[in-house]
């Protein structure tokens, strides 16, 4: 069954906020707290997008990202990154790893929102 | 100008009511050339000075003004940081204000030690944050909490339809981490306290080598207790890590073991005492050498604590750091002093002229440490040949230095490429020896030798040290590393400096960086090959 948006974050609370605005805004959510199921539940639940953090056990978000590009099936997916630590450093390596788009924290839920929004197009039901 | 040698040199003289014409011809110099010495239009160093010094009847450092030349050697290293390049000074203006105004000379020397360790404070704190995972790790947790926080905060203030167990559940979302930041915060506050307590101007290693340098590695009082100890070692049986094993079962209870594994995993020292076991652990790689020392300086450590305190209360050291450091060389020295009994030893080695190998072997010590003690023999009276001696690591940094009146050695940081100490790194375990010019004529004789501790595992690298004594080539053939090498050849020195930056030999062709004073640029040398057309007024 095709899911909106798989998130992939490990700090509970804000895996649970998030949940709540993206849900909220209409979208139909799944969530992995780590790497490797990350990669796992992308090939199962299809998502048609992935709101990824940088820092994840077990495989951090940018070998995610990167195997995810390396492979067909998963190339185009759009692809959300949360960063944090050192902006500059990860959103170059986010953008040449092929990432889509970057929310930085501590961020506005409004970004978070603006930013599924940019990448998935308008047709996700209101607000 | 008041010249302190020169001045010094002519008022001896004169009131030894000797011609100046006398002196010359007693030390080997013509009349003219010893005038132009006590007007200080001449440098005067090395064999010469030793000469003077013995028809004056005078000691050598109080000739030499030895505060003064340490204060002058301070004063140019403070004046070759890259900042001062540009600044027009005059030839002897550093020998001037040393002269002239000690007081102010000694200031700004003392400034600029504060400064430079300042600023390397400042680097390794930049580095320290860039760099340290616990701190980086602190930080990412606060932005973790601050984001769940925000967002949480935003949903209950902004949703206007929020449900009752929805509202309770990012209300104890936001208590949750509220909570979690707090350990955070302390976590944070606490490092930071940690780092402050790093302030103090000078280096610990510094502040130990200037008590070194003022008691002029000689500590009558240590030396004194050492005698006592090693009598009673004696007196319980012939020397050795026997004797001083049971001498330390017997009166201390305390057991050696030798191998196996180390008290606590990953412990990198090779020896290490547990005061509550009273058990010395020792690596199984350990020489007899080290083990010998270790418990020389374990025994004295247990059984005369208060002499190392002594010494250090007497001394102005102030930081806990250096404190430690500096009880160690104490100790390191007490424990020379038993191993390597001052008498003995003086008698041995002008009788082996002062073969290290010969002496390792009869006392069972490491090159290393008869190196140490033949510069400590400098009791009044009875005095060995006097010594320097340095060591460096591989990577050429000084890491222990005990300066030879008149043989200017550098501070700290790294020595001039030419000397034997890094060429001992490449024949390792063999003596490498050389006579060495300075450029004010001076001239010594160097021996090095690197040093190792033997590896634990195959992967353990490997990272020797290069100890070199350095004496006067006046001394040279008292010693049997003269032999061999034709001293009175001024031909064959190999012509050195004290580092490149302080060095004037601005031909030589291994100079690694600009010197202090760019006068004497040789054309061709450092620069494009085509010459840049000389702005006005850039000295030539």
């Amino acid at each position: 069954m095709a899911i909106d948006i798989l998130i992939a974050e490990d700090e509970p609370s804000i895996l649970e906020s998030l949940d709540f605005i993206l849900s909220r805004a209409g979208w139909t959510i799944s969530s992995v707290s780590d790497g490797e199921a990350a990669l796992v539940a992308v090939k199962r639940l299809q998502p048609r997008m992935l709101v990824l953090d940088v820092m994840l056990p077990r495989r951090s978000g940018f070998d995610v990202l990167k195997q995810l590009r390396s492979e067909a099936a998963t190339r185009t997916l759009p692809v959300l990154i949360l960063t944090a630590k050192g902006q500059q450093q990860d959103r170059r390596i986010a953008e040449e790893l092929g990432a889509d788009g970057f929310v930085t924290k501590p961020y506005a839920n409004a970004e978070v929102v603006g930013a599924v929004r940019d990448l998935l197009g308008d047709d996700a039901g209101a607000a | 100008m008041r010249a302190p040698i020169g001045f010094r040199i002519s008022n001896r003289r004169k009131s030894l009511r000797i011609s100046q014409a006398a002196l010359a011809r007693l030390v080997g110099i013509s009349p003219s050339y010893l005038n132009l010495i006590e007007n200080n239009k001449r440098d005067v160093g090395g064999a010469l000075l030793n000469r003077i010094a013995a028809q004056l009847s005078i000691d050598i450092d109080d000739l030499a003004g030895r505060a003064e030349q340490k204060l002058l050697q301070d004063l140019e290293e403070a004046f070759a940081d890259p900042m001062l390049e540009s600044l027009p000074f005059q030839p002897d203006e550093r020998r001037e204000i040393v002269a002239q105004y000690p007081a102010s000379a000694a200031a700004l020397a003392r400034l600029h030690r504060a400064y430079a360790a300042a600023r390397s404070n400042a680097d390794a704190f930049a580095d320290r944050l860039r760099s340290d995972p616990l701190l980086s790790q602190l930080l990412h947790q606060v932005l973790s909490g601050i984001t769940a926080i925000r967002s949480s905060a935003e949903i209950l203030a902004d949703v206007p339809d929020l449900g009752e167990a929805e509202r309770a559940r990012f209300v104890a979302a936001i208590s949750r981490e509220a909570v979690g930041l707090t350990d955070v915060a302390r976590n944070l506050i606490g490092q930071f306290d940690v780092s402050s307590q790093y302030q103090r101007g000078i280096s610990p290693a510094r502040e130990i080598d200037d008590m070194i340098i003022e008691r002029q590695n000689y500590f009558p009082a240590l030396e004194t207790v050492a005698e006592s100890l090693r009598a009673e070692v004696d007196r319980a049986g012939p020397f050795g890590v026997a004797t001083l094993t049971d001498l330390l079962a017997g009166r201390f209870g305390v057991r050696i073991h030798v191998g196996g594994p180390a008290p606590e995993p990953g412990y990198p020292g090779h020896y290490r005492f547990d005061a509550r076991q009273r058990s010395m652990w020792f690596h199984g790689a350990t020489t007899l050498a080290t083990r010998q020392f270790q418990l020389a300086r374990l025994f004295s450590e247990l059984v005369a604590r208060d002499a190392v305190e002594h010494e250090l209360a007497a001394s102005h050291i102030e930081t806990a750091t250096a404190r430690r450091l500096a009880a160690r060389a104490l100790g390191s020295y007490l424990a020379g002093a038993i191993v390597l009994p001052y008498d003995r030893v003086l008698a041995d080695a002008e009788r082996c002229r002062y073969d290290i190998d010969y002496l390792r072997q009869h006392y069972n010590a490491s090159f290393e440490q008869v190196a140490h003690r033949l510069v400590t023999l400098r009791r009044p009276g009875a005095e060995g040949v006097p010594f320097g001696f340095l060591r460096s690591d591989p990577a050429g940094r000084l890491t222990k230095h005990f300066p030879l009146p008149g043989l200017l050695l550098p501070n700290s940081g790294h020595a001039c490429p030419l000397w034997a100490i890094y060429g001992a790194f490449r024949q390792p375990d063999m003596i490498v020896r050389q006579a060495v010019r300075f450029s004010d004529g001076s001239r010594y004789l160097f021996i090095a030798r690197t040093t190792q501790r033997r590896p634990a595992a195959f992967r353990e690298p490997m990272v020797p040290s290069s100890v070199m004594l350095a004496c006067d080539v006046l001394h040279a053939d008292r010693t049997v590393y003269g032999v061999g090498l034709d001293l009175t050849d001024h031909s064959a020195d190999v012509l050195v400096g004290p580092s490149c930056r302080l060095c004037t030999r601005h031909d030589c062709p291994a100079r690694q960086e600009e010197a202090l004073s760019p006068a004497g640029t040789v054309p061709g040398l450092r620069g494009p090959l085509v010459a840049a057309q000389r702005p006005l007024g850039e000295p030539a």
